[in-house]
């Protein structure tokens, strides 16, 4: 099986600080990779270093490529929206599409008027004068008009109304991904994404504390609404989260008798978010409201 | 260089048309309008004084009745005054062209679009010295010849207005095809000797944090300065190999195209102008632009520039948005 991203010890420093400590990763093709981790993990930083966009130790290959010495050949086959409002502010829309259409040999115009054509987005109107939510409409429509291996997105939908996020993502699993595509998206609107996901990344301080399918993790992690009287008796059980919600204590657990916990209270699937808040543990629930705080 | 790589670059080159369409249309079609505009009032201002034309159309039939070497230094020489304009803007802009050329991008983090392109950092470094190099002198002489042709057709209304023959009277005598070889031939070796001047500005641009103009001006002057404090210093007097003079030479010796070919005995030590014959040859000879080729500092700054570049297309290959 042909791997698209392949990282061994995959280090990146900047001074002191470790923004990648030595992950190791396997991604297939196929796949919609979700890439969650709170600011500063380190997630931009693989994001880059996969790219070719900045220097790192250990092993790396894309597709085959290094990405820091066969880049301008990677390019062909990866797309990516590295952050959000980067399309040139001095352009009108039909020359940042001429100039992809020009520069890109897997663009295709058809596509792309295709996917602008619910859009408010005039030809002739400068980049500058789009508002953001439609400078994004324009980049992905560009974006999903290249037929490339790797999709990488990062915070794709960022500031865009609720209508156009459910459009993108019903688009992208609809019409663009396939068996021979991987789509690789960070964001923080897990929700968003969680249904379409097919592998979940957990990134943390620079290490990935989570790298598994969705049926890996669904199979592996459940929820338990204890019954008051259980209470105590579940958390003897070592829950890695325990959270109140309206009075009910709600506890995550890792791969534990399904039956012992059926005794305990209502069991359900936990949502990406809540897994998210008890990997992430109590520093960084510390960490946020010491931002808040601050 | 294959087909793909000439596409490219050409795709690449419009992308500077367009980002920069102040630096590359409207200076020179503002040039244009302004010389033609200062032609029009004198004439106007002109008629005012002379009311029936008389005086002037009489200078017209004088003029014809001139001997030809007479006529042609006079015309070739008027038109290649008009187009001096043109080349002194030319080089000023594209020094402020280059000094953003690698540096807005990565400030309006552009840069990241542009990177997730499937082309090379050598060919965008490359793109945009050709358009500095090639498309800007291209389009700034295009320019001064369509300013040319109206001039020439201005001339030509009041040519039948005196009775002369306004071809033999003006069009002939200007040249116009071997004034515009010299001129396109003497933009591209002009731009070869300004090369290590454009690759110093590129290589700052690629790199500088902010203001890449200020810090390519800076630099080469601060060592100019410590050259000449420590050789006053040292020795109290200048400096053997002035380093800033190098630089202000070359700068200089490129404002016009084709340096206007002073005959001067060498031998003697002193400049005596008086031999020097006035002719069109001292400004539009092919083979002055072709005897810079032969220098040895036109290749040294050659040499000069190609490392420059090489280290612009490194720091470009690690540029992003930070």
């Amino acid at each position: 099986m042909s791997l698209t991203i392949r990282a061994r010890k995959l280090t990146r420093h900047y001074g002191r600080t470790r923004a990648l400590d030595g992950i190791d990763l396997d991604v297939p093709a196929g796949r919609i990779v979700g890439l969650i981790g709170p600011n500063g993990a380190g997630k931009t930083t693989a994001l880059k270093a996969i790219l070719g966009l900045t220097s790192f130790q250990g092993e790396l290959e894309v597709l085959g490529l290094d990405p820091s010495r066969d880049r301008d050949q990677l390019m062909q086959d990866v797309c990516f929206i590295a952050d959000v409002a980067v399309l040139p502010r001095w352009a009108r829309v039909w020359q940042v599409i001429e100039m992809t259409e020009r520069l890109h040999p897997r663009f295709s115009r058809e596509r792309c008027m295709y996917y602008l054509k619910n859009t408010k987005i005039q030809h002739k109107q400068k980049v500058k004068t789009l508002s953001k939510g439609m400078v994004v409409q324009l980049h992905l429509a560009l974006v999903m008009a290249i037929d490339a291996k790797l999709l990488i997105l990062d915070e794709p939908t960022l500031g865009l109304d609720i209508l156009f996020r459910k459009r993108f993502y019903s688009n992208l699993l609809n019409e663009y991904f396939d068996e021979q595509r991987t789509i690789l998206i960070t964001t923080h609107q897990v929700e968003e994404v969680e249904h379409i996901l097919t592998d979940l990344m957990f990134i943390k301080d620079g290490q990935l504390i989570l790298n598994s399918t969705m049926d890996d993790v669904h199979e592996r992690y459940v929820e338990v609404m204890a019954r008051p009287d259980r209470v105590d008796e579940a958390r003897q059980l070592g829950p890695l989260h325990e959270r109140v919600l309206f009075g009910r204590h709600i506890f995550l657990f890792d791969r534990t008798e399904l039956e012992s916990l059926n005794e305990l209270g209502e069991i359900h699937r936990p949502s990406v978010a809540d897994l998210f808040v008890a990997l992430m543990g109590d520093e960084y629930d510390n960490g946020l409201a010491g931002e808040e705080a601050a | 260089m294959n087909m793909q790589t000439v596409k490219t670059l050409w795709a690449l080159m419009r992308r500077e048309y367009w980002e920069n369409p102040g630096i590359l249309k409207w200076a020179p079609v503002i040039i244009a309008a302004l010389t033609l505009f200062g032609i029009i009032i004198s004439l106007i201002i002109g008629a005012r004084f002379d009311a029936e034309l008389a005086f002037t159309l009489d200078a017209i039939r004088e003029f014809a009745n001139q001997p030809i070497e007479q006529r042609r230094l006079f015309m070739s020489g008027a038109m290649f005054a008009t187009s001096a304009m043109f080349f002194q803007f030319l080089i000023l802009l594209v020094l402020f062209y280059l000094s953003g050329c690698l540096y807005d991008d990565r400030k309006d983090r552009s840069i990241l679009f542009w990177k997730s392109l499937p082309v090379s950092d050598r060919m965008t470094v490359g793109s945009k010295l050709l358009t500095a190099c090639l498309l800007a002198p291209a389009l700034y002489l295009a320019a001064a010849v369509v300013t040319q042709l109206v001039i020439l057709l201005i001339a030509t209304g009041y040519g039948l207005a005196a009775g002369v023959n306004p071809f033999t009277t003006f069009w002939l005598p200007s040249a116009l095809p071997r004034l515009w070889l010299v001129l396109g031939t003497g933009l591209i070796v002009q731009a070869m000797w300004l090369l290590p001047v454009y690759a110093w500005i590129m290589f700052c641009s690629s790199w500088a944090p902010r203001v890449p103009i200020l810090i390519a001006i800076a630099i080469p002057l601060g060592l100019s300065l410590m050259q000449h404090a420590w050789s006053l210093a040292s020795a109290f007097r200048l400096p053997d190999i002035n380093i800033g003079l190098i630089m202000l030479k070359r700068l200089g010796s490129g404002i016009v195209p084709t340096n206007v070919n002073m005959q001067v005995d060498t031998d003697s030590h002193r400049a005596d102008f008086t031999d020097v014959q006035f002719s069109e040859e001292l400004f539009m000879n092919l083979s002055t632009v072709f005897g810079h080729l032969l220098k040895l500092e036109m290749w040294i700054g050659i040499g000069i520039a190609l490392v420059l570049l090489a280290g612009a297309v490194w720091f470009r290959r690690r540029a992003t948005d930070n």
